[in-house]
C-alpha cells in the first residue's frame, strides 16, 4: 500500500514530463538528446549554485527570513538563467526548430530539477507508513515547475535566439523573464517571510505558473506573427 | 549517426551510475518518519514450570481503536488503546475470560507513574484522591494481567500530548462509525520487536556485609549474630517499570540506614556490642525468596547456629500507625516472645502499634510468602516486619507498576528504622525495658532523613527485576559500595535462579504511530491522477498538433510504429 502511494506520487511528479514529451511534436522530432543535454547542464548549474551558496551564504540557525541573505540567494538564483542561456545558445543541437528547442530544453531542465530535488525525499518519505499530503503537494509543485521552466525557456529563446522581434515587446519580455527567474525567491519569501503553509504556496505556484505560461505563450505568438 | 551513439551511451551510463549512487544513499537513510514515536513497556512474559503466563507476543502492527467501538465489531486486527484513568476493569476481565481475540492492548498510564519524569507534584486533595483511585485500579489490573496468559501483545505507555491527540482522533472516528481513512484519521501502531527469547540461567545476586562485635579476650565462644535482611528485587506487570518503592525499596533503604547507624556505634570500641551484625540484601524475593534460600544454604552450620535471630524488612514505607511482625513459630515460643516484647516496648514509646501474626509453614507447599520462612525452615529464629497484615499471594506486593514513589512516605520509613534500630540496640546492650533512646533525634546517632530520601529516590527510579539485572549491574554495584562504606567483609554471591521460573526478554520497545491512508484512498488517487494525465495528454495533442492528430493516434497505431521504426 505504501509502495502504491509512492507510485502515485511518482506518477504525479514525473508523469507530466513524459506526457509532455510524448504528446507534443517533441517525440516526433526525437529531441530526447537535447533534453538530456539540458538536464546535464542543469546538473552543472546546480553544482555551481551549491558552491556559490556555500561560499557566500552564512548558515542561519533559525528559519527566519533575512532580506539581505534572500537577496543574495536571488542573485545566485540567476545562475539558473545563465545555465539556461548556455543550454539554449551554446549547445550544438541537431537542426531542430526554435519552437522545439526551447520546449526540449525546458523539459529537460524541469525533469532534472524534479529528479534532483524530489526523487530522494519521495523515495524515503512516501514509502513509509505515515500518510501526509506533502508528497502529493510536492508532485503538484513539480507540475508547476515544469510549466515555469518551459515558460522561462520560451522567454529565453525569445530574448537570445530570435533576432527580429517587435521593439515594443522587448521590455515586457525582459520583465517577464526577470519575474519568472526570481520565482524561487518569491516562493521562499512567501513560505518563510509571510509564514504561508505548504498547500497555499503550492496553490500560488500553480496559479502563477499558469499565468506566466499564458503570458509567454501570448508573447511568443506575438513575436511569431511578423516573421511568418 | 554512428559517431553520436557512443556519446549518448556514455551519457546514459553516467546517468545510470548516478541513479545507482542516489539509491545507495537512500537505502542508508533510516526510515524513521513516524508521526509519533513513544516508549512502550511490554507486559511481562514468563513461565512457571512450563505453564505460560503474561503476554506471549511482542510485535505489533495493527490499526488503533478505542473503547468506543460499536458492539459486535471484530477487534482481532485492532489495538485497543485504554487510558487507565477511564479503565473499565469489567471489560478487560470479560475479554480475558471469553478469550476474545484482540490485535493488541495499549494501556496509557498517567504521567505520575513515570519515574523518569519526577516533576509531577501532587498538591490538592482531589489529586491525592485521584491518585489513590488510580492505584486501586492499577493494583486490580496488575493482578488480572499477571496471572493471565494473553495471546496478543500488551503494552503500557505514558500519556502525553501526542498520544492523547491520537487517542482523541481515534475516539472521534470510532464514535462516528466510519472506517479509517486518511482524512478521518486512521492510525497504525507498529512495534517491531524481535521474538521474545527466554532468559537463560538468570543470575540473582545476594550482597552481605558484617559488623563484627567485640570479643572479650580469651573467650573461645563465637559471638552471637543478629541478621538484618531485606530483599531488593522486584517483579511486576512491566519489568521495565517495576521500581517497587515500597516493596521492597523501603526495606532496602531501612537496611542501609540501620547499617550506617550501627557502623557509627561499632566504630568505637567502647560502644561496640557483643553481637555480630549481619546485613543481607537478597535477591529473588518474588520467586519464593529463592535468593535468601541459596544465601542461607551457603552458610556453614556453625554460622547458622550462631544467628540469634533475623529481622527481615519488607514494605515498611506506607503505613500510618500499625506495623506487623510476622513469625512462623507460635507466639508462645520464648525467642519470639523476646523479639516481640523488645519491639513492642520501643513501639509504645514511639507511638506505633505493633501486632504479631503467626503463620505456619506448610513444608509441602513450594510457596514461601515471607522471607523469614526461609530462615525458619533452617531452624533459625526470624521475623518479618511489614506493613502488610496478611501474607501476599505469589507476585503480589512485589513492587509492580502501582508501587511508585508517590505512595511512599519518608516519615514512615524513618519511624520503622527507629523501631528496628532501637529494638536491636537495646537487645545488644541489654537495655530491654529501659527507656533509653540510643538513636534520639538531634544527636550524632539520629536517623538521617536526606540519606533515606536520596536512596529512596534512586531505588524508585531503578527497575530491579532480578533476571534483567546483570551480574555487575551498576545498581547492584552501587548497593555493594554503599554497604562497603558501613560494614566489613562485604561480598556478592551470584546464584542461578531456580528453574521453575522462566522470564522472557524484550521488556521495552519503541512504538511508532503512523497516520495511514486507506487503500481505497490510494486507488481513488490513482484514478484521479490517471485521468489528469490523460486529459493533459489530449489537451497537449490538440493544442500542438490538432484534433485530427489525436484521432489518428487511436485510429492507426501500427502505422505510427512503422514510421518511428
Amino acid at each position: 500500500m505504501t509502495l502504491f502511494h509512492f507510485f502515485n506520487c511518482a506518477i504525479l511528479t514525473f508523469g507530466p514530463h513524459a506526457v509532455y514529451y510524448s504528446a507534443t511534436p517533441l517525440s516526433e522530432y526525437d529531441t530526447l538528446g537535447t533534453s538530456v543535454k539540458a538536464a546535464l547542464v542543469y546538473l552543472g548549474t546546480a553544482l555551481v549554485k551549491l558552491v556559490c551558496l556555500a561560499t557566500f551564504l552564512n548558515v542561519s540557525e533559525n528559519d527566519s527570513f533575512d532580506p539581505y541573505q534572500e537577496l543574495l540567494k536571488a542573485l545566485i538564483g540567476f545562475i539558473d538563467v545563465a545555465g539556461l542561456y548556455f543550454a539554449l545558445t551554446q549547445l550544438t543541437h541537431r537542426n531542430i526548430s526554435q519552437n522545439h528547442k526551447f520546449q526540449a530544453v525546458g523539459l529537460g531542465w524541469a525533469f532534472a530539477d524534479s529528479v534532483l530535488h524530489r526523487l530522494a525525499p519521495l523515495w524515503v518519505g512516501a514509502r513509509g507508513l505515515e500518510f501526509t499530503w506533502d508528497f502529493i503537494l510536492q508532485g503538484l509543485e513539480a507540475n508547476a515547475n515544469l510549466v515555469l521552466s518551459i515558460s522561462l525557456a520560451a522567454l529565453g529563446s525569445l530574448m537570445w535566439l530570435r533576432k527580429n522581434k517587435p521593439k515594443t515587446l522587448i521590455p515586457i519580455i525582459y520583465a517577464c523573464a526577470g519575474i519568472v527567474a526570481t520565482m524561487p525567491s518569491i516562493t521562499s519569501y512567501l513560505r518563510r517571510g509571510l509564514g504561508w503553509h505548504f498547500p497555499k504556496v503550492v496553490g500560488f505556484e500553480l496559479f502563477t505558473s499558469l499565468v506566466t505560461a499564458f503570458i509567454s505563450w501570448q508573447l511568443f505568438s506575438a513575436c511569431q506573427r511578423p516573421s511568418s | 549517426m554512428s559517431s553520436k551513439k557512443p556519446g549518448e551511451r556514455q551519457v546514459l551510463e553516467s546517468i545510470y551510475t548516478m541513479i545507482a549512487l542516489v539509491f545507495v544513499l537512500v537505502t542508508c537513510v533510516e526510515l524513521c518518519d513516524a508521526a509519533t514515536v513513544v516508549d512502550v513497556y511490554r507486559l511481562i512474559q514468563y513461565d512457571i514450570s512450563g505453564v505460560p503466563f503474561g503476554s506471549r507476543f511482542a510485535t505489533l502492527n495493527h490499526h488503533a481503536g478505542s473503547l468506543h467501538f460499536a458492539s459486535g465489531v471484530d477487534l482481532s486486527r485492532t489495538v485497543v488503546i485504554i487510558p487507565v484513568r477511564e479503565l473499565n476493569i469489567t471489560f478487560v476481565k470479560e475479554y480475558f475470560a471469553q478469550r476474545k481475540p484482540l490485535g493488541g492492548l495499549l494501556f496509557l498510564l498517567p504521567q505520575m507513574f513515570n519515574f523518569e519524569n519526577r516533576d509531577v507534584v501532587s498538591g490538592s486533595e482531589d489529586e491525592i484522591h485521584e491518585k489513590e483511585l488510580i492505584k486501586t485500579v492499577l493494583v486490580e489490573l496488575e493482578r488480572l494481567l499477571i496471572h493471565a496468559s494473553i495471546p496478543y501483545p500488551v503494552y503500557f505507555a505514558f500519556e502525553d500530548d501526542d498520544i492523547d491527540a491520537v487517542l482523541a482522533d481515534v475516539k472521534r472516528s470510532d464514535a462516528s462509525g466510519q472506517p479509517a481513512t486518511a482524512t478521518t484519521g486512521g492510525y497504525k501502531l507498529v512495534v517491531s520487536a524481535p521474538e521474545p527469547k527466554k532468559i537463560v540461567s538468570p543470575t540473582i545476586t545476594n550482597i552481605q556485609g558484617w559488623l563484627p562485635g567485640l570479643k572479650a579476650d580469651g573467650d573461645p565462644n563465637q559471638l552471637p549474630t543478629i541478621a538484618i535482611v531485606a530483599s531488593y528485587d522486584t517483579f511486576g506487570t512491566t519489568p521495565a517499570l517495576s521500581v517497587g518503592s515500597d516493596s521492597n525499596g523501603s526495606g532496602v533503604v531501612a537496611l542501609l540506614e540501620i547499617a550506617r547507624l550501627f557502623s557509627l556505634l561499632y566504630s568505637n570500641p567502647k560502644t561496640r556490642g557483643r553481637y555480630n551484625l549481619l546485613f543481607g540484601l537478597t535477591s529473588g524475593g518474588p520467586y519464593n525468596y529463592n535468593g535468601t534460600h541459596k544465601w542461607l544454604r551457603s552458610f556453614d552450620q556453625r554460622l547458622r547456629e550462631s544467628i540469634d535471630y533475623a529481622i527481615c524488612l519488607n514494605s515498611v514505607g506506607s503505613w500510618d500507625n500499625e506495623l506487623w511482625i510476622h513469625v512462623s513459630k507460635p507466639p508462645e515460643n520464648a525467642f519470639i516472645k523476646q523479639i516481640f516484647e523488645g519491639f513492642s516496648s520501643v513501639a509504645e514509646e514511639l507511638g506505633i502499634e505493633v501486632g504479631l501474626k503467626h503463620k505456619k509453614i506448610n513444608i509441602s507447599n513450594p510457596r514461601v510468602a515471607w522471607e523469614h520462612e526461609q530462615f525458619s525452615k533452617l531452624r533459625v529464629t526470624a521475623a518479618t516486619l511489614s506493613e502488610l497484615s496478611a501474607a501476599p499471594e505469589l507476585f503480589e506486593s512485589t513492587g509492580g507498576l502501582s508501587d511508585s514513589r508517590h505512595f511512599v512516605n519518608e516519615t514512615a520509613i524513618v519511624r520503622s528504622i527507629k523501631l528496628v534500630a532501637e529494638s536491636i540496640a537495646r537487645h545488644i546492650y541489654g537495655h530491654q525495658g529501659k527507656n533509653v533512646q540510643i538513636f534520639a533525634d538531634d544527636t550524632s546517632l539520629a536517623v538521617n532523613a536526606p540519606y533515606i530520601i536520596s536512596w529512596l529516590d534512586l531505588l524508585s527510579q531503578t527497575p530491579r527485576v532480578a533476571p534483567f539485572l546483570s551480574k555487575n549491574d551498576p545498581f547492584v554495584v552501587a548497593l555493594k559500595k554503599e554497604l562497603e562504606d558501613h560494614t566489613y567483609e562485604v561480598h556478592m554471591q551470584h546464584e542461578v535462579l531456580d528453574g521453575m521460573f522462566t522470564l522472557y526478554d524484550s521488556t521495552k520497545a519503541k512504538l511508532n504511530i503512523y497516520q495511514v491512508a486507506s487503500v481505497t484512498f490510494d486507488l481513488l488517487l490513482l484514478l484521479v491522477l490517471g485521468s489528469y494525465l490523460i486529459i493533459l495528454f489530449t489537451f497537449l495533442v490538440i493544442t500542438t498538433r490538432g484534433l485530427d492528430d489525436l484521432i489518428s493516434l487511436f485510429r492507426r497505431p501500427p502505422s505510427r510504429k512503422v514510421k518511428t521504426a
